[in-house]
Parts: C-alpha cells; sequence; structure tokens
C-alpha cells in the first residue's frame, strides 16, 4: 500500500511541489523558530550561569517597590558594609558590583557613551573574559570590550579619553573584555575600570556599591548568618544557588515567551499551508477520478481508495516537513537578520542551536496537518463510482448551495448580535470565532458574488477580463480555499493595526491629558550644580527650573525615593496632587506618601539612610498617582532631609517651558547634556510616546511575522492557478487558435490570480475592520472607557495595495505556463 | 487539377510542403513534398488513412503548426515568415476553425461562443448575419444557454456559427462529425455545403468518413505523406471505393 502511494507521489510530482512548498515553508518557519528559542534560552542560561554561577551569597535590595520604572538612583550599599561582608571568615573572595554612565572620547567623534563597570578582580565571580592584555589595575588603566573596541578603532595598549563624573580623563586601554557569545554584558558597550578611580568616577566620589557578590568555603547558609546583622535596611543576603534560580527563572521566561510567541505564527502560518494542502488534494483527487474509477472499477474498496489517498498525504507530509526541518536551521539566520534590520531586535546568541525538540515537533506538526487536510478530499475520493471511469473529466461542481448560503448567514448573524449585545466576554469571543468561521465557509458564495460583481469592471478590460472574472466562478470552492488562504492572514493583519492604533491612540491620550512637567533633568550619580541650573534658565522658552533633592532610602525596610522641593512650584508646574491631605502642612516630622503604599493620614513612617541613621515621621498628605510623582517618590521637609541625607546638591529637575516652542527648546537643552555622560533629558510625557512606541513595535512585529502565512498564501495562490490552466489547457489552447494573442491569454491568467487575491484580501479587511470595530465597541461597553475607533485607512490601503501586487507576483509563473504549450498540443490535450 | 478553372484565385495553398519529426534515420516524415491549392468559394476535403499526412496538412496551412521546409501561404501571406502573434492575428482575423471536440468556452454563452472571434478582434458583427447563420444551423431558441446546458449536436452548430459569421477567409474543419450521430453530423455537413453554396465561403475539411467527404467538390486523397490522387464531383461509393484501393 505504501508503494502505490510513494508511486502516486512521484507520478504527481509537479501537482505536489506546491503542497511540498507550503509544508517546507511553514515547518521550516516553525522549526527555525524553535531552533532561534532554544538558543536565545541556552545563551541567555549560559550568561547567567557565567555571571552568577559562583556566587555563594549575594547581597542584594530587598524587592523594592512595584514602580513601573526602573530608577538610576536606586538605593545603595556604603562600601564599608561591603568590606566587612566580604571580610566576614569562610569568604574566599568578593566580586563589588558598581556600574555608572561613561563614555569614550576617541578621535575627536561625538562621544560614544559605555557602562562603566568596576572591574572584578576574581576570575570565577567575573562575569567579563579577557580576549586580550589584562584587567585593569591601577588609576590610568581600564579595558573595554572587544565590539567598543572596533566601533572606535581602538587597539590595546592604544591611549583614549574617557568622560565621567571626574571630567575627562585619559587611561590607557591594557585589555579588551568580551561577555560568553557577546561583545559586552552592557547594550552599549562596557568599560572596565579599577578599584582606584571606581567612586570617582562611577558615583562621585560617593563610597558605595550596588551589590556584592561572595564566593565562600564555608556553607551558604552560615554565611547567610553572619553577613544578614551587617546589612542596613533595604538589603538583604540571598542564598547563591536562589540568587541564580531567580536570575534563570528571569531570562527563562523572556526566552519561552519569545519562542511560544514566535512558534505561534509558525502554527499560523501552517495553518494557512493547510488549506493549500487541501486544495491540492481536492484538485488532484478531480483530477485523478479517472484512475481512481478505474481502482474500483477492478475492486478496489472504497475504504482502499481512501487509504491510499491517505498515505499520499502522509508521504508528502513527512517528505515535506523533514525537508522543512532542514531549511529551517537555514531560516534562522533570515529570521535572525530580518528581527535585527526590520525590528531592531538584537536577539542574544549566535548561530543556530539544534536540539531534537523543534525536530520531532517540527515534523509532527507538519505530518498531521498535512494528513488531517487530505481527510476530506480522500473521502471524497472513496465516493468515487466506478462508472465515473467512463465519463468526461474533471467535472466541475458547484458547492454554491441555499444549504450553506442558510448555514452562514444564520451563524454570522447570531455571531454579529453576540458580538455587539453580549455582556460577557466569553460570549463575545464565542460571537467572533462565529463570525470567523461563517466568514470561513461562506467564501464560496463571496467568490460567486465577487466574480458577479467584478464582471462589468473586468469586461472593459476585454475578453480576457471577463474569462478571468468568470474562472473565478467556474469553481467556487477552490477559489475560495485559494483566498481564504489569504484573507486569515490579511484579517489578522487589519485586526491588529486597526485595534492596535485604536488603543494606542487611546491609552497615549489619556496620557497625555495629564499636565505633567514639561522634561525632567536628572543626574546618575552626580549634582545639578548652580552654573547648570543658571544657564539651563536661561535656554530661550524655558520658564522655569525647578530643582530638587532626590535620594535612594528604606521606606518601612523597602528601597523607595524621597525627595525635597519648593511645594507650591512643584504643584505649579508638575501634575502632582494630593488624594487626601495637602502639600502645605509639610513641617519637619512629617511626610507626603505615595498612594500605593497603603498608608492613612496620621501613619508614621521610618525612613533608614544605608548608613543605619533612621527617621520616624508622621503622613500628612497622599499623593495621587501620576508621571511626575515617579520620579519624585515620597516628600519630606527640607530639614528631615538634611538630617537624614546631609545638605546636599540637587540631582533632579523639572523644567516648565513656554507652549509652543518645545522643538527648539528641547534641542537647546540637549546641547547641555551632550558633554556630562552623568546627565539625562527625558520627554516629561516619555510615557506617553514610551507605550506609543510600544504599541508601534507590537503591531509591526505581529504583522512582520503574520507575513509568513502570507506567503504560504501566495503559494496556494500559485498552486490553484497552476492547476486550473492545466484543466483548463484545451480551452485555452482553442482562444489561441481562434485568435487571442499570447499576451492577452496571460494577462487573462493575471487578472484571475489579482482577482482572487483582491477577493482574499477585500473580504480579509472587511472582517479585520468589522472585528476591530466590534472589539473596541465590546471593550466600551464592557468597561465604559471612550475609545476612539480608529480606521487607519492608510495603513488599510497599502494592505490592499500589497495584496494586489501579491496577486501579480503569484502570477507571473502561472501566467508564463498557460502559453508554454504549443497550440497544438494545447488543444487535442484529452 | 484539370477540373480546377485556372481564373479561381487560391484562398490557400503549400508549395512542396514538407514535415518531419525526429531526424537522422529515424526521421518520420509527415509531409514528404506537397505542392496544393484551395481554390476560392469552394468545399475541399482531404482524405486519407491515419498518419497519412492530412492533418498536419491542414494544420500547417491554417497556421496552427509550421513547416519543416517549403512555404505555406494564406492568399498572398507567406505563413513562414510571420511570428507567433502575427500567425495568431491572422487565424483571428481571416480563417475559422471547426474542431472534433466541438472546443466552446464553458463560461460563454452560445451567442458569446459565436461571437468569441469577432470579440477578440473587438469587431462589430453584423446583426442579419448573424440572424441568418444562427437560424441556418438551427439555434434560435438556445443562444443564451451555456455549453454545458447543450447537446453535443447543438455544441458543435454553435462551432460552426462560431467560423461561420465572421466570414473569414477560409475556414478549416477537423473531423467535424466524428463526434456526432449520423444524422446531425449530415445536418453541420449540409450548413457548410450551404455556405459555400449561397455565401462563397472557402472551406477546407480533413475527414477519413467516405460519406462526409462526398459533400465537398473535390477530394484529396494524402498516404505517406503526399498526394496521390484526387477526385471532383464526389459521391460516397466512389470515395469509398477509392480508398478501398489504398488498403489494397
Amino acid at each position: 500500500m505504501f508503494k502505490i502511494a510513494w508511486r502516486g507521489v512521484r507520478h504527481n510530482t509537479g501537482r505536489y511541489i506546491a503542497t511540498l512548498i507550503a509544508i517546507i515553508t511553514g515547518v521550516a518557519f516553525f522549526a527555525a523558530t524553535g531552533f532561534l528559542g532554544d538558543r536565545v534560552i541556552d545563551s541567555l542560561e549560559g550568561d547567567t550561569q557565567r555571571q552568577y554561577g559562583e556566587v555563594d551569597l549575594a547581597i542584594v535590595l530587598e524587592d523594592s517597590d512595584s514602580t513601573a520604572i526602573q530608577f538610576e538612583g536606586e538605593l545603595r550599599l556604603p562600601a564599608a558594609v561591603g568590606q566587612q561582608a566580604a571580610a566576614v571568615d569562610g569568604v574566599e573572595a568578593s566580586a563589588f558590583v558598581l556600574t555608572g554612565s561613561m563614555a569614550i572620547d576617541h578621535d575627536n567623534e561625538d562621544p560614544d557613551t559605555a557602562v562603566g563597570r568596576l572591574w572584578i578582580t576574581d576570575d570565577a565571580l567575573n562575569p567579563l573574559e579577557l580576549e586580550a592584555g589584562r584587567g585593569p589595575a591601577e588609576a590610568g588603566e581600564v579595558a573595554i570590550d572587544t565590539g567598543t573596541a572596533d566601533d572606535n578603532g581602538v587597539e590595546l595598549g592604544d591611549t583614549i579619553n574617557v568622560l565621567s563624573f571626574n571630567g575627562s580623563d585619559p587611561v590607557t586601554v591594557v585589555g579588551i573584555t568580551r561577555f560568553g557569545d557577546s561583545d559586552s554584558i552592557d547594550p552599549d558597550g562596557t568599560i572596565s575600570i579599577p578599584q582606584q578611580v571606581a567612586f570617582a568616577w562611577l558615583s562621585d566620589g560617593t563610597e558605595e556599591y550596588q551589590e556584592v557578590y561572595l564566593r565562600a568555603t564555608a556553607s551558604q547558609s552560615d554565611l547567610q548568618a553572619d553577613v544578614s546583622p551587617l546589612l542596613p535596611s533595604g538589603f538583604r543576603a540571598q542564598l547563591g544557588e536562589e540568587f541564580l534560580q531567580d536570575k534563570i527563572d528571569e531570562i527563562g521566561q523572556f526566552g519561552t515567551i519569545l519562542k511560544r510567541a514566535l512558534q505561534g505564527f509558525a502554527i499560523l502560518a501552517l495553518l494557512v499551508g493547510a488549506f493549500v494542502i487541501y486544495n491540492t488534494f481536492s484538485v488532484i483527487v478531480a483530477q485523478r477520478v479517472k484512475e481512481l474509477a478505474v481502482l474500483r472499477a477492478i475492486g478496489a474498496t472504497p475504504k482502499q481508495v481512501r487509504r491510499a489517498l491517505r498515505l499520499e498525504g502522509l508521504v508528502v507530509g513527512l517528505l515535506g516537513s523533514a525537508i522543512g526541518v532542514v531549511a529551517g536551521i537555514g531560516f534562522v539566520f533570515i529570521l535572525d537578520f530580518v528581527m535585527t534590520i526590520a525590528l531592531n531586535v538584537n536577539l542574544p546568541g549566535s548561530g543556530v542551536l539544534i536540539k531534537s525538540g523543534p525536530i520531532t515537533s517540527g515534523i509532527a506538526l507538519g505530518t498531521i496537518i498535512t494528513v488531517l487536510s487530505v481527510m476530506i478530499p480522500a473521502r471524497r475520493a472513496a465516493t468515487t463510482e466506478p462508472i465515473e471511469a467512463l465519463r468526461d473529466a474533471a467535472v466541475e461542481s458547484s458547492p454554491y448551495t441555499k444549504k450553506r448560503l442558510y448555514f452562514t448567514a444564520t451563524l454570522g448573524v447570531l455571531g454579529i448580535l453576540a458580538v455587539l449585545t453580549a455582556s460577557s466576554a466569553t460570549l463575545i469571543g464565542v460571537g467572533f470565532f462565529a463570525i470567523f468561521v461563517a466568514t470561513i465557509a461562506a467564501g464560496p458564495i463571496f467568490a460567486v458574488i465577487g466574480a458577479w460583481a467584478s464582471r462589468p469592471i473586468m469586461s472593459r478590460l476585454g475578453l480576457e477580463g471577463r474569462l478571468a472574472s468568470d474562472n473565478t466562478a467556474r469553481n467556487p470552492q477552490r477559489t475560495a480555499t485559494t483566498a481564504n488562504a489569504l484573507l486569515i492572514g490579511v484579517f489578522l493583519v487589519t485586526l491588529v493595526t486597526v485595534a492596535g492604533t485604536s488603543m494606542k491612540d487611546f491609552v497615549v491620550d489619556e496620557i497625555q491629558k495629564i499636565e505633567s512637567a514639561d522634561y525632567l533633568i536628572s543626574s546618575n550619580g552626580g549634582t545639578l550644580d548652580v552654573d547648570l541650573i543658571n544657564s539651563l534658565t536661561s535656554v530661550a522658552g524655558v520658564e522655569t527650573v525647578e530643582s530638587y533633592r532626590r535620594e535612594s532610602v528604606a521606606l518601612d525596610g523597602k528601597p523607595s525615593l524621597v525627595s525635597t522641593a519648593n511645594v507650591s512650584t512643584l504643584l505649579d508646574i508638575t501634575d502632582i496632587e494630593e488624594a487626601d491631605g495637602t502639600l502645605y502642612d509639610l513641617v519637619p516630622g512629617t511626610i507626603a506618601v505615595q498612594d500605593d503604599q497603603g498608608h492613612e493620614l496620621g501613619d508614621t513612617i521610618t525612613l533608614a539612610d544605608p548608613r543605619g541613621d533612621t527617621v520616624e515621621l508622621e503622613v500628612v498628605a497622599v499623593l495621587e498617582f501620576g508621571i511626575d510623582i515617579e520620579q519624585v517618590g515620597n516628600l519630606v521637609h527640607a530639614d528631615d532631609f538634611d538630617a537624614l541625607v546631609g545638605d546636599t546638591a540637587p540631582t533632579v529637575a523639572f523644567i516648565d517651558v513656554a507652549p509652543g516652542v518645545k522643538t527648539e527648546t528641547q534641542e537647546a537643552l540637549e546641547d547641555h547634556v551632550v558633554d556630562r555622560p552623568d546627565l539625562t533629558l527625558t520627554d516629561g510625557n516619555f510615557l506617553g510616546k514610551l507605550i506609543g512606541s510600544i504599541f508601534d513595535f507590537l503591531i509591526n512585529a505581529v504583522n512582520g511575522l503574520l507575513g509568513m502565512s502570507v506567503l504560504v498564501a501566495v503559494i496556494g495562490i500559485i498552486n490553484t492557478l497552476t492547476l486550473s490552466i492545466f484543466e483548463r489547457r484545451r480551452e485555452l489552447g482553442l482562444l489561441r487558435v481562434v485568435g487571442m494573442v499570447d499576451k492577452r491569454v496571460q494577462r487573462m491568467v493575471r487578472l484571475e490570480s489579482v482577482l482572487i487575491s483582491i477577493l482574499g484580501t477585500g473580504v480579509g479587511i472587511a472582517l479585520g475592520l468589522f472585528t476591530g470595530w466590534a472589539l473596541i465597541y465590546a471593550v466600551q461597553r464592557l468597561t465604559e472607557a471612550d475609545i476612539g475607533f480608529n480606521l487607519a485607512p492608510g495603513r488599510v490601503l497599502l494592505v490592499l495595495g500589497v495584496g494586489i501586487i501579491l496577486g501579480i507576483l503569484a502570477s507571473l509563473i502561472p501566467s508564463k505556463r498557460s502559453t508554454r504549450l504549443d497550440v497544438l498540443e494545447a488543444i487535442q490535450a484529452v | 487539377m484539370s477540373s480546377t478553372p485556372t481564373m479561381t484565385a487560391a484562398a490557400a495553398r503549400a508549395v512542396n510542403a514538407r514535415k518531419s519529426y525526429g531526424g537522422g534515420d529515424a526521421a518520420v516524415h509527415a509531409l514528404a513534398g506537397v505542392t496544393v491549392e484551395f481554390p476560392e468559394a469552394r468545399f475541399t476535403a482531404i482524405m486519407g488513412p491515419s498518419g497519412s499526412g492530412k492533418s498536419t496538412l491542414m494544420q500547417c496551412v491554417a497556421g496552427l503548426d509550421r513547416l519543416s521546409s517549403g512555404s505555406a501561404f494564406i492568399g498572398d501571406t507567406e505563413l513562414g515568415g510571420l511570428d507567433k502573434t502575427a500567425l495568431t492575428l491572422l487565424r483571428r482575423d481571416r480563417l475559422g476553425f471547426v474542431f472534433q471536440q466541438y472546443n466552446l468556452l464553458a463560461t460563454l454563452t452560445a451567442r458569446e461562443n459565436i461571437l468569441l472571434p469577432l470579440t477578440l478582434a473587438r469587431a462589430a458583427h453584423d446583426d442579419a448575419w448573424l440572424d441568418e447563420v444562427v437560424s441556418t444551423v438551427g439555434l434560435g431558441d438556445r443562444l443564451g444557454n451555456l455549453p454545458s446546458q447543450l447537446s453535443g449536436g447543438q455544441q458543435q452548430r454553435v462551432a460552426v456559427a462560431r467560423a461561420l459569421v465572421p466570414k473569414p477567409d477560409i475556414i478549416f474543419a477537423d473531423e467535424p462529425t466524428g463526434a456526432l450521430d449520423s444524422r446531425t453530423g449530415m445536418e453541420i455537413l449540409g450548413f457548410m455545403r450551404r455556405a459555400v453554396d449561397e455565401t462563397g465561403q472557402t472551406i477546407v475539411m480533413v475527414t477519413h468518413d467516405p460519406h462526409a467527404a462526398s459533400y465537398s467538390d473535390n477530394v484529396l486523397f494524402l498516404a505517406d505523406g503526399q498526394i496521390i490522387d484526387e477526385m471532383a464531383e464526389p459521391t460516397s461509393e466512389r470515395v469509398l471505393d477509392r480508398m478501398k484501393q489504398f488498403e489494397g
């Protein structure tokens, strides 16, 4: 039986090519995402292992407040405490972690920012490897990562200038570092500096570390017991193995999510491929009716015929999947390239990591989908009557029945009703599914309507246009299946674009409504001196510069921020507002806290600084959630701030500018920041921009990945057209005999292709627009949020345009083939 | 060719036409040097056993196939000098075709099929003439039907009407009655005969049926790629007798 199936496949190679390509493409994409996902997970885990594998005890921050934004100025451990911990009995080696903004100023180009990092002298604890040279050991020496070295044309032994809090310093490059598979541990590059200059360069002279890792001969838990009592409030000593596991879980989650998301798109592409497979087998069965009927006539049972077809499906599925997995290896590079170029995402690791998981699941998935797609055509083949051996082959059937019309109309209307009126999310979901199923099932009806509607326009293009229009309705089921493959991709692209854009506009608008400060300028570890503030104030367009002092502290044992500022200016130029109490009550001994900490007026709060000083304060105001409050944290009176932190200089400033001159002002402000790597200028409404760009990225990424299923759908169009022109070769021959020149015949095939793609694209866009609108409407109804529907007409038109171009591209091969046969051969074909 | 009046111009002709397939010793000569004229306003039948080259001769003169050597003319146009597109346009504007397998377009109605060559040429048609042809071939109430709704005989009537309506210089018919029952076949031949007699249509027909040949003015007999005989004013019996001779 297998032999007959294999022969069947070999005999019909030409017809199976498109099916094979569809399976290969889908499986290759699937396998590639698997390989890539494994590579990313592996590389990240390797990096984590390299970075933290030898740590026996880690001194880290307590879980900090659930603030959405990470601050540069987080709570730090006094250097003395770190040294004390490193001196505990049983500690073999220690690593002090301290990083800060630096820049390389080389060859008079613009300074190239990088992360300055205290060099860890213990080889086991140091995540970096030396590619050349040695680690920096004394002032005036640095090591830089290999990527930064290449970018700046720096070689071992060169003298370069580095910018830091200390200003510009000439240093000698004594080492070139790398981090596992990557050039650098920090995305922007790493400058490793020795302990001698670390505090001056990275924290403006303050002697402190961010984290401390210990390697020990003593047991981890003994060490924990010894070290914990030394730590100030806000810090804890975590066992090495727990610490490593936390880090691995963190990055494992990222890798797994990435892998699952990518594979989701791959599975979608395979499902679209199922349409192509189904179509091919249906056509093959129709074209082989005579052969099948002869088989039946000589005594094959319907069951045997069915099994033979399924076996052919199995053979094609296995073959395509196996080739697909191999092709997947090459696909990893394409995928990697596309992610890097188009989406600007640099995935960790390099090359391909081949694990058995993606291989077996790829082959299994491809084969199963193929065999399932063959089920219906195989059943149809089994119903072939022996008498059909004597009839004309390829009888064209029209499944455009009233039953189908009633079924799809009922299902569609019920779905629409559910979506528009239901009050439960589940029912609405079921409604969407019903609409989708109805649309797919109504394909043949759309094909007939489409042919009818397009005929008047197409007729204007000449007889070939009219015939192209007719041909799409000749076998509506086949046209529908072909168009549906494209429909799915276009539907999802439209839905994601329209719903995504609408949601983005809504969220960004909501954020814009908040009257936050125009700009924020902050120093990472340094201060804003009076000269700087004066020169910022003198920038044309700037109305107010309100600098304030901010410090990281432990608030009731948790890392948090505390600030002191001029209350009335703050209320004037920022969106900070009291939810309860008033900021004007802020006197020594009191505090205004953020709303999310669960405190009420009158509560007593303990603030602790890393040196162990504490102060108790009474809550006199609770501040509402907003953008600017995240930059301030909790507000205290200047006296309390002085007592706790000392009489320090301000580190942050809000800048208020005159309306209408933001662009010019921003450029002037940015000029002030260029020479100070520690300074950052952020748009006050950066949250809106950030969220907007996240939405844009997601929309683009999802659409890019959906492109894969669109590609498979295009293969489907090529396939259908090729099979159709084979079936109609006599008719094409006649047209050429009676005077249709080859160019017009080819144009006819091209027009048919474009019609099919417009059908798929058009219905897909319509469904996507409706679903997008209904989705927004449902969200509005359920949440009472006032979300405007954004039709995104530019994008939608673009999708339609791409659909038409794809139709033309898909027709290139079939239209050439349509006139390849000699006229005589064509007209005499049986 | 003594029976052909010399003043009658040739609608089509072949001069020393040769057509071979393959090469060297294995070469098959479908036409081994045929020189022939198809006079205007006459009905010529080409007969011969299978493999005699009768279809090849017609196809080469009709611009469907190319000669290996020699030349074929439609009127004064030498076909060898025309490219593929020019040949197609020549077929469209000057020739008509009727095949054994009716070869209609499945998505076009009978009327649209009949007007197909004119539609392709974007040429206007003469309504009166269309009506006349349609009523002659007896398709009056069937014009709106698709081929799948017509019988074999009706489909062939559509094919004949399609060949007649543009008033081509010459109609080539390849076994036009091969797939029909004898009564329908006779009717189809009758229409062709009438077209020649009443409107001066030129027709060249390939057939192996002596009865079909008897409708023609002149029968050419081919064997082994050469014209071996011809017969004016044929009757079924005479043609049959002549055919029996080659087999003997």
